[in-house]
């Protein structure tokens, strides 16, 4: 019998559907009964450091939902996952279990390696950091569950960025170009064909670099889902290395639900974005 | 019953006099931290810098020093490791970067670039990504 859980995927996954889509087919290939919920109304609020008024309202708000759902919870967002072990849980009364994605696919990495059954020839670097690690051992784990993928040879490339992911340093454009450029100097001193991210927020910042011709860049889910036959395509990616060509790929009848003038005030400068090549 | 988040903040109250008490000042936190080299205001000895932090957890004005670690203190824990009294200088970077922000009531200190679009952009994305009865179900 399937065990029912929450899928609290977070909010900034949502440029990534095919991760989204891609983790419920995997949950429920497991076992599980995926519930997802996600978006800035189930947001955790730890993007509100600079009001903590609006922080504890936007976590008793979404530890209460998560409560009534009266079920697991299984979080993909990191930043989602150490905010309610740092402070969510210590301002409201939390009656749910709680595991991180890939710490509950490699609790059951036995149920997992018969379904990874296409090979995906590539050797990979994994792009590691050193925060977060602590709460959830996932620099040992996803080599662990990379290298049950056919095909798939995991390189260690000898390099740990700072932080806990990449997107925290939007404000710190020295040391993001710091981390890009280790990171692609790593994967190629490795000898490594492409970089796969851990976390949605570095594969946001990363996929740049593929974008900008530097080094093929994938999530761990998508090398997961397509040995899995899981044929979810990655838009984001697609739209980020078509630039100004995007819209075109997007349709008029999406970019209408979006509208023309905050797609291309909010949304178009992100995708554009490219990261700065030493 | 008591307001939303008084049950928070009184964890942040107590975290931050736990913090004051247990910190002896070493300095070891900062010089592990990757972050460091960022600073606008780097130090050459920790010592210099944690009684900055220290003073803005006590809602008074920070260092240059400190103010320039908080400001790019990414959570990179390394700090855990290495801090020989148990302080969680981890912890103790961020509810600096809250107090400095301004987050915890005290005055701003440090200035941080606000994202008008931040979670309008989200629900773009949203629209863009997923069906309309996925929205409606998921977010």
């Amino acid at each position: 019998m399937s065990e029912p859980v929450t899928f609290w995927y977070g909010c900034n996954v949502l440029r990534h559907g095919d991760i989204i889509h891609s983790c419920l087919d995997i949950l429920r290939a497991l076992g599980f009964e995926p519930s997802p919920v996600g978006g800035p109304d189930y947001c955790c609020g730890t993007v509100k450091d600079a009001n903590q008024t609006a922080a504890a309202g936007m976590a008793t708000r979404t530890v209460g939902r998560l409560n009534e759902r009266a079920r697991r919870v299984v979080a993909w967002c990191p930043s989602c996952h150490s905010h309610m072990h740092d402070f969510m849980e210590r301002g409201n009364d939390r009656h749910f279990d709680m595991t991180y994605l890939v710490e509950l696919v490699h609790a059951n990495r036995a149920k997992l390696a018969p379904l990874l059954v296409h090979p995906v020839p590539m050797r990979v670097m994994l792009h590691k950091h050193v925060g977060f690690n602590e709460l959830v051992p996932v620099n040992r784990m996803l080599p662990e569950l990379l290298g049950m993928i056919p095909g798939v040879e995991v390189l260690d490339g000898g390099y740990v960025a700072p932080g806990y992911m990449c997107a925290s340093f939007a404000p710190l454009p020295k040391a993001l170009e710091d981390i890009h450029a280790n990171t692609v100097r790593a994967a190629k001193a490795a000898g490594a064909d492409a970089v796969v991210t851990i976390f949605h927020q570095c594969y946001r910042e990363l996929v740049g670099l593929d974008a900008a011709g530097a080094t093929p860049v994938y999530n761990y889910i998508h090398l997961i889902a397509r040995s899995m036959g899981l044929a979810y395509e990655d838009e984001y990616k697609a739209w980020k290395r078509a630039g100004d060509g995007a819209a075109a790929l997007i349709g008029p009848d999406r970019l209408a639900k979006v509208g023309i003038e905050f797609y291309e005030r909010a949304v178009l400068p992100e995708l554009k974005k490219r990261p700065v090549l030493r | 019953m008591a307001p939303i988040g008084a049950r928070l903040k009184e964890f942040q109250r107590s975290e931050v006099e736990r913090i004051l008490s247990a910190c002896t000042r070493c300095g070891k936190c900062y010089e592990v931290c990757p972050m460091a080299q960022y600073s606008k205001a780097p130090a050459s000895e920790g010592k210099v810098v944690v009684p900055g932090v220290l003073a803005v957890l006590r809602g008074e004005p920070g260092s240059a020093e400190a103010l320039g670690w908080i400001a790019v203190c990414t959570r990179s824990g390394v700090c855990v490791p290495a801090c020989p009294d148990q302080v969680d200088p981890r912890m103790m970077m961020r509810l600096a970067r809250m107090t400095a922000l301004g987050g915890r009531g005290e005055p701003k200190q440090i200035e941080r670039k606000e994202d008008r679009d931040y979670f309008d952009r989200i629900r773009a994305f949203a629209k863009l990504q997923l069906t309309d009865d996925e929205l409606k179900e998921w977010t």
